[in-house]
C-alpha cells in the first residue's frame, strides 16, 4: 500500500513519461508480451456481455413463437414474424391501457418534479444564506431515506387522502422521492452560472421569476435533461408503489403492475408474456440507443451524487 | 414537519441575507430563497412523514387495516425478535449480502478497470453493461421467470449437455430458490457497477498507471495496487449502494418470483416487511421489522464506508 502510494505521489515529478502517440492509448498495446496475457480478460468480458445478451436475445425471438418452439428450440429463430402475440398481449390483456397509464403518470410526475426541483436548484445555488445551506444538506442526506421502507405508511397515507387506487397519489409521489438528487444535479449546474449574468438581466428590469426564465432554466439545460432522462427511468421502472397504491384496475394500473399478470398459473402463454416484456422495453430502449452517452452519464452521476 | 425544518434557520436566513446585500448589489433576494420551500415541504411530507409512522405504528398492536389500534409499546419488537420466521429471514438476507456483494463488486472492479482501459469493442460492451440498469423489477423477474421455468433456457442448456439431471425447478425448489435470486441480482448488478468504476476508472490520471507499468507492474498488479487505494473512497460508495439496493430491494423479486417460498426458503427481510403488512395484516410486527430493517441498513451503511475510507 506504501509503496504505491509513493508511486502515484512521484509521477507528477516524471513528466518524461509523455502519452504515446495515440494519447489515451491503453499500454497494453504497447507491451506486446502483455497482449496473451489479457486473453482471460477478453473472454471473461465477453462472456458475461454474452450473459446480458443471451436472455434478452431469447425474449425477443419467443415473442414470435408459440410455446412449443419455445420449449423445443428455445434459442432459435423463430418461423414467422407474425405480430399475434404483440396484438394478444396489446388486446386481449389490455396492455394499451397500462402503456397509456404509465406514460400519463411519468408524463405527470416529471413535470411535476421540473416544477418543484428547478425553483429549489435556483433559490439554493443563487443563496448564500444559512437556511439554505440547511435546506442543500437535508436533500443531500436524501439517500439515507430508502424509500421501500415506508411503503405501509405511504400506503395509509393514500388511504386517508382518499387518494387511495388514484393514479394522482402516485403522480404526486413520485416526485417527492426524486427530490434530492434533482435538486442536487440541477443546483451543481446552476452555480457555475455567473452572477453577472443576472446583474445584467436585473438592469434590464427584470424580475426574480424572469431570471429563472429568462437566464437560469436556459442555461441550466444540460442538467434539466440529465434529470428528465433519470427520472424517466425511475418512473417508468417504478412498481412496488403503483402495486399497492393504483391496484390491479385494468383502468388504473401502470404497465409494471400489469406485466406479470400475463403469467398464469394455468398455463402460461411465453410468446405474449415476452411480447409484453417487449413491449415495456420499447420505450427505454429508444430513449438509451438515442441519448446513450447522456443516460449513461445521468446514471452515473445519479449513483454517485448521493 | 416544514416547521421543524425551517424554524431554527429563520433567525439565520436573515443574517445571511444582511450579507449578501452587502456583498452584492443590493437587490432583495428574500423571494428568491423561499423558492425552495414547496420542494423541502413536499419531500419531507412523503419521506420524512412516512418514517416517523412507520416507528409509530410497530409500537401499536393493530392485527388488520380496519381493525381496532391499541398501544403495545415495545410488545411486537419482542413477538418478533422470538419468531423463527423473522430468523430465516434474517439468516436469508446475511446470506445474501455475503454471497451477492462480493460477487458484484469484486467483477465489477475488474470490469470495469477492463473497460476504462479501453481494449477493443469497449464502446460495444459499455451499451450492453448498462442494460440491466435500465430494465425495471417486473421486466427482470419475467426475464427470470421465462430462462428458469422447469422448460426454459437453463434446463434446456443442461439437458443439451447430458446434463438433465442438473435440471431444477430452480424457483420451486427450496434448495435454489434463494440463489436463483442472488444470482439474478449478481447478473444485473455486475454490469451497472462495472459501468460506474469504468467512469471513475477513466478519470485517474493515465500517469499513476505508466510509472507503475515502467517499474514492471503488471495489469492485475497496477489494478489491485495503484487504482484501486486511489479509487478505495468510491468503492466504498459503490459497496454502500449495493448494500443498500439489495438490503431494501429484495423484496421486489422475491414477491414477484417465489413469494418467499417454498416455506421461508427465500424470504429476506424486506420481503418479510411487505408479506406481514399486505398479505398476513399483521402491521405492527411489519412495521417493527421495518425499524430493525432500516437499523441494520444506517450500522450497515457506516460499517462500509469506514472500512473503505480513504486511507492516505
Amino acid at each position: 500500500m506504501t509503496s504505491s502510494t509513493r508511486t502515484a505521489s512521484s509521477t507528477p515529478t516524471a513528466p518524461r513519461v509523455a502519452p504515446g502517440p495515440g494519447g489515451a492509448a491503453p499500454a497494453a498495446g504497447r507491451r506486446r508480451p502483455i497482449a496473451w496475457a489479457w486473453l482471460p480478460a477478453h473472454a471473461l468480458a465477453w462472456v458475461y456481455a454474452a450473459m446480458l445478451t443471451v436472455p434478452l436475445y431469447y425474449f425477443l425471438v419467443s415473442a414470435f413463437k408459440t410455446n412449443d418452439e419455445i420449449f423445443s428450440d428455445p434459442l432459435g429463430l423463430p418461423s414467422s414474424l407474425s405480430l399475434d402475440k404483440f396484438s394478444t398481449a396489446l388486446h386481449g390483456a389490455r396492455l394499451e391501457l397500462a402503456v397509456a397509464n404509465s406514460a400519463l403518470v411519468t408524463f405527470s410526475a416529471l413535470v411535476l418534479t421540473l416544477c418543484l426541483a428547478v425553483p429549489a436548484a435556483f433559490a439554493i445555488a443563487r443563496s448564500r444564506s444559512r437556511w439554505a445551506a440547511v435546506t442543500e444538506r437535508v436533500f443531500g442526506l436524501g439517500f439515507l431515506v430508502p424509500t421501500f421502507a415506508a411503503l405501509l405508511p405511504t400506503f395509509l397515507m393514500s388511504a386517508y387522502s382518499g387518494l387511495f387506487h388514484t393514479r394522482l397519489f402516485i403522480v404526486l409521489l413520485l416526485p417527492a422521492t426524486a427530490m434530492p438528487l434533482s435538486v442536487i444535479i440541477l443546483t451543481q449546474f446552476m452555480r457555475t452560472i455567473p452572477p453577472e449574468m443576472e446583474e445584467a438581466a436585473r438592469i434590464d428590469g427584470a424580475t426574480t421569476f424572469g431570471v429563472l426564465r429568462h437566464v437560469y432554466a436556459p442555461m441550466a439545460m444540460p442538467g434539466i435533461a440529465t434529470v428528465l432522462l433519470l427520472n424517466f427511468l425511475n418512473f417508468w421502472n417504478e412498481y412496488l408503489y403503483s402495486l399497492i397504491i393504483i391496484g390491479p384496475d385494468q383502468a388504473q394500473r401502470t404497465i409494471q403492475v400489469a406485466l406479470p399478470t400475463l403469467r398464469s398459473t394455468a398455463g402460461t402463454d411465453y410468446g405474449v408474456l415476452t411480447a409484453g416484456t417487449v413491449l415495456t422495453l420499447v420505450p427505454v430502449w429508444i430513449a438509451y440507443t438515442l441519448l446513450q452517452r447522456r443516460m449513461q452519464q445521468a446514471l452515473v452521476s445519479g449513483a454517485v451524487k448521493l | 414537519m416544514s416547521v421543524v425544518a425551517t424554524a431554527p434557520s429563520r433567525p439565520r436566513a436573515g443574517a445571511g441575507q444582511d450579507r449578501v446585500r452587502q456583498d452584492r448589489t443590493g437587490r432583495p433576494r428574500a423571494t428568491g430563497t423561499l423558492l425552495a420551500l414547496p420542494a423541502l415541504v413536499w419531500y419531507l411530507l412523503f419521506t420524512l412523514g412516512p418514517l416517523l409512522a412507520m416507528v409509530w405504528i410497530s409500537a401499536l398492536k393493530w392485527p388488520g387495516m380496519l381493525q381496532p389500534t391499541s398501544f403495545a409499546g415495545l410488545d411486537n419488537f419482542r413477538y418478533v425478535l422470538s419468531d423463527p420466521l423473522f430468523w430465516d429471514a434474517a439468516r436469508n438476507t446475511g446470506v445474501q449480502l455475503l454471497v451477492a456483494l462480493p460477487l458484484m463488486v469484486l467483477p465489477a472492479y475488474m470490469l470495469g478497470y477492463y473497460v476504462s482501459r479501453r481494449p477493443r469493442g469497449h464502446h460495444i460492451l459499455r451499451y450492453l453493461l448498462f442494460v440491466p440498469g435500465l430494465i425495471s423489477a417486473p421486466t427482470k423477474a419475467m426475464l427470470f421467470y421465462a430462462v428458469l421455468s422447469p422448460d426454459g433456457v437453463v434446463n434446456g442448456a443442461l439437458k443439451s449437455l447430458g446434463l438433465g439431471g442438473l435440471a431444477h425447478v430452480w424457483l420451486a425448489d427450496s434448495a435454489t430458490a434463494l440463489a436463483s435470486i442472488i444470482a439474478i441480482d449478481v447478473w444485473s448488478g455486475i454490469g451497472f457497477t462495472a459501468v460506474l468504476f469504468a467512469a471513475r476508472l477513466g478519470a485517474v490520471p493515465e500517469e499513476i498507471g505508466e510509472a507503475a507499468s515502467l517499474d514492471g507492474a503488471g495489469h492485475w498488479r497496477r489494478m489491485w495496487r495503484i487504482h484501486f487505494p486511489v479509487i478505495r473512497d468510491y468503492v466504498g460508495v459503490v459497496t454502500m449502494l449495493q448494500f443498500l439496493w439489495t438490503l431494501f430491494g429484495s423484496a421486489q423479486l422475491v414477491l414477484l418470483l417465489t413469494q418467499g417460498g417454498p416455506g421461508s426458503a427465500s424470504t429476506t427481510l424486506s420481503f418479510l416487511v411487505y408479506q406481514k403488512a399486505f398479505i398476513q395484516a399483521d402491521l405492527g410486527y411489519s412495521q417493527a421489522v421495518g425499524v430493525l430493517l432500516f437499523a441494520v441498513g444506517l450500522v450497515g451503511m457506516l460499517a462500509i464506508r469506514r472500512a473503505l475510507r480513504q486511507n492516505y
